[in-house]
């Protein structure tokens, strides 16, 4: 008999640690221990958490907090449930914390009950990330997935309270990247996100509300964040400003870029902080980016300056026409088809802008040329309108003059007739 | 002999004689058009002068603007298209493209606004000297039911160009008539001819603005104008004893209706010339409506009343209850001949305080909405 009793406590306890393994139950349990004494024990440095898990997504799946922390839930006393033979681990440390989680998210059979289109590769990528090589070899102070996700209270990314929503997770990312100390420990500069906050990409995503513009995630990654290598600057731009990065990699500039060890893009646009490019970049002055490497009268200086005077002469006609073609708005004249050719014109200047990372100034001056076209196109148009509102305007007075001798020949008929025709009523 | 007798006579009957000194034409016309009977009254015709005979003009006036829009409007309708997919680039043809086409729809359109404003202002004198009184009733009968057309008109051609403002603002309008209790929705249905507005609601006003409209408002305008021909123009009590001189229509008051016509043709093409009618952008029923969206002027006072109104009076939605207020105001002008007791200046007491409200209300609706964003 005490042999049975002994088998049987033998499986109740391998069932109960093996929990902290296996897949979640289809529905919670009756009983949830932890949440109950946690609560009920007020105290401020393990209540809150307790709380916070009530709307954790796991807790809504059906996860309890045994599934990470190991334990026995059904005990009420402190001992048995926190049984380190039933699995009982406490607080995760930062070095467990990445396998924890990704027990189960790197399990595609797991996830795919509960999320299909949930990637699995999470724990993989952290492992090649800056964050995940660093906790290897023992700095528990580099971010690990609590310490961007939370810990109890966990949001689904999509969900705006999650610290990494899209609209969140630059200053979840600041929240270690921009403190100076922890920085300086790791040689990294802590301005990342002052210097991103000044750039098109900022003003875009938060000032305008467009969410495609890139915040940290996407170009250093979420999972596997590291910083982009020199040579593979170019293709991380590329992913959204594609046709630059293959004029780029067109450009004469491709090769010695490479052999220079210059990281592509970043040499004239900076990394977190760009700025709007302008024709001032091909200039000479402050903020010239071509003098940097190209002498004054050199070869390159000469492309750089054909360049720029090709853009800033399509510019300026565009900027002509514009006002030629405001005018006649605002003097009523229907100007919709006009501004068809001046949409043309913008674009094609967009197009040679673009052209400038070919490094070739003809393929800049072909693109111009075209502008030029609709520019002027454009700019007649509008002439045309400003014409024909003047011409309304001599047809009204011309057509206000007669209109005013016939009234003055109608009242002298008035006062010729109207004495004789006056005549008491019947 | 009758005619009847004549016609069935073998006796060949014999050619008319010509009146010595007239034409061929005028006699051949005089035969058989009755020229001399028009002519006979228009001759005997007759107008009333006294202090107030300016109000006459009124009339006048407004029928000429009527003439012009259906001038201008038969003009536009050789080059609209009515569908959604062409209407605004049809009238874009027509203000860029086809040789005084911006004229046409700028008069056109200020002729709407200006046409409505003459209504109004008819309406008012003919109400407060009074014109309405025996035998005259059914001549104000005719003559309100002129108004409501000529608002049908303005709210069926505001849509027409099928820009931003113009498809937000029907949708509003066409919002309005859902809120009578029990056949409000199915009105509005039929209005629409679907749940929301769309193209088929564009067809649908446009069958109602250039020929629904303009054939009841035809046999409407008739029996006013016969009506007027048949009690003469009405004079004011206050100046009924003291003067009964008068003017003969043709031609001295028709002379003064034409320099007041040549004025508003004038006024049109000057406003035509400096403040063409915008087009605006082109109705994108699935863009969300923009800010500012307002109709006509002579329906702003009714929709920023709806707006004041709370949601519920005594359980019952406000916006109904506007709704079947500014019904019943409809019908009280229809009535004002029967609600006007002799001696009692109720009915006129009432009106002033309804114009009031309906001028500050349009004043309210005209002031600058405050931006949502200002910190």
């Amino acid at each position: 008999m005490r042999d049975r009793l002994l088998v049987l406590a033998l499986l109740v306890a391998a069932a109960s640690s093996a929990r902290a393994q296996s897949p979640p139950p289809k529905s919670p349990p009756a009983v949830n221990g932890c949440i109950e004494c946690h609560t009920a024990l007020d105290d401020p440095r393990i209540t809150p958490p307790a709380k916070l898990f009530a709307d954790d997504v796991h807790a809504k799946a059906g996860f309890t907090c045994v599934f990470c922390h190991g334990g026995d839930a059904r005990q009420e006393d402190q001992e048995k449930a926190h049984d380190p033979a039933k699995g009982f681990i406490g607080k995760p440390t930062p070095r467990q914390i990445p396998e924890l989680c990704g027990k189960c998210h790197s399990d595609p059979a797991l996830m795919k009950q509960y999320d299909p289109s949930q990637r699995v590769d999470q724990l993989a990528e952290y492992r090649t990330s800056g964050h995940g090589k660093m906790l290897a070899e023992g700095d528990t102070t580099v971010a690990q997935c609590a310490s961007c996700h939370g810990a109890h209270g966990i949001q689904p990314v999509k969900d705006s309270r999650s610290p990494v929503s899209p609209t969140k997770v630059a200053q979840t990312c600041n929240h270690c990247h921009g403190d100076a100390a922890l920085m300086a420990a790791h040689k990294l500069p802590s301005d990342p996100y002052e210097k991103w906050s000044r750039s098109v990409h900022y003003r875009a995503r938060v000032e305008r509300g467009d969410l495609s513009a890139p915040t940290c995630n996407s170009c250093h990654g979420n999972h596997g964040a590291a910083p982009p290598q020199v040579g593979s600057v170019a293709n991380v731009c590329g992913t959204c400003h594609v046709t630059f990065a293959d004029q780029f990699k067109l450009s004469p500039h491709w090769e010695p870029f490479k052999d220079m060890g210059l990281p592509g893009c970043v040499t004239c646009h900076e990394n977190h902080e760009i700025v709007k490019p302008s024709e001032a970049f091909l200039a000479e002055g402050e903020q010239s980016k071509c003098s940097s490497c190209h002498e004054a009268d050199s070869a390159g200086a000469r492309a750089a300056a054909a360049m720029r005077a090709d853009l800033v002469g399509l510019d300026g006609e565009i900027r002509q026409a514009t006002r030629l073609v405001d005018r006649a708005a605002e003097a009523g004249m229907e100007v919709s088809r006009v501004h068809f050719d001046l949409v043309a014109a913008t674009n094609a200047l967009t197009k040679a802008r673009s052209q400038v990372h070919l490094f070739r100034p003809s393929a800049v001056h072909a693109a111009v040329a075209e502008g030029l076209t609709v520019a002027r196109k454009a700019a007649a148009g509008g002439q045309a309108r400003l014409k024909e509102r003047d011409f309304r305007r001599r047809g009204l007075f011309v057509s206000l003059g007669l209109i005013l001798v016939t009234i003055v020949a109608l009242v002298v008929k008035i006062r010729e007739g109207g004495r004789s025709s006056r005549e008491p009523g019947e | 002999m009758s005619e009847a007798k004549r016609s069935s006579s073998s006796v060949p009957e014999p050619a008319p004689q010509p009146v010595p000194g007239e034409g061929g034409i005028r006699a051949w016309a005089r035969d058989r058009l009755g020229w001399d009977d028009l002519a006979h009254i228009a001759a005997k015709k007759r107008v009333p002068v006294h202090r107030y005979t300016l109000f006459y003009y009124l009339g006048g006036m407004a029928l000429f603007l009527f003439l012009v829009q259906v001038a201008t409007g038969i003009l536009l309708l050789l080059y609209y298209r009515p569908s959604s997919a062409e209407a605004f680039e049809s009238i874009q043809y027509v203000m860029a493209d086809v040789p005084f086409g911006w004229l046409i729809r700028s008069i056109h359109s200020w002729g709407a606004n200006l046409f409505v404003g003459v209504v109004f202002a008819h309406l008012a004198s003919v109400f407060f000297l009074k014109a309405y009184r025996p035998p005259r009733e059914m001549t104000w009968v005719t003559g309100a039911v002129l108004l409501f057309l000529a608002l049908g008109f303005g709210f069926s051609g505001y849509l027409l160009p099928w820009n931003t403002l113009a498809f937000f603002a029907t949708k509003v309008g066409t919002d309005v008539p859902a809120q009578i209790p029990g056949i409000g929705h199915l009105l509005s249905r039929i209005l629409r001819g679907g749940s929301d507005v769309s193209g088929a609601t564009l067809s649908r006003f446009y069958g109602i603005h250039v020929a629904i409209l303009p054939a009841v408002t035809t046999l409407i305008l008739g029996a006013h104008l016969l009506l007027v021909q048949r009690h003469g123009m009405s004079v004011p009590r206050s100046v009924e004893k003291r003067t009964n001189r008068t003017m003969p229509f043709v031609p001295d008051f028709l002379m003064r209706d034409m320099v007041g016509w040549l004025a508003a043709v004038g006024l049109l093409a000057a406003l035509a010339a400096f403040f063409p009618w915008e087009l605006g952008v082109k109705a994108d029923p699935f863009a969300s409506a923009p800010a500012g969206i307002r109709p006509e002027w002579y329906f702003l006072w009714m929709f920023q009343g709806l707006k004041y109104l709370p949601s519920k009076i005594a359980g019952i939605p406000g916006e109904t209850l506007g709704v079947l207020f500014f019904g019943a105001l409809a019908a009280a002008l229809v009535a004002v001949p029967w609600l006007d007791r002799r001696g009692k200046r109720g009915i006129a007491v009432a009106a002033v305080l309804v114009l009031i409200a309906a001028a500050v209300l349009t004043v309210l609706a005209l002031l600058p909405v405050p931006s949502a964003t200002k910190p």
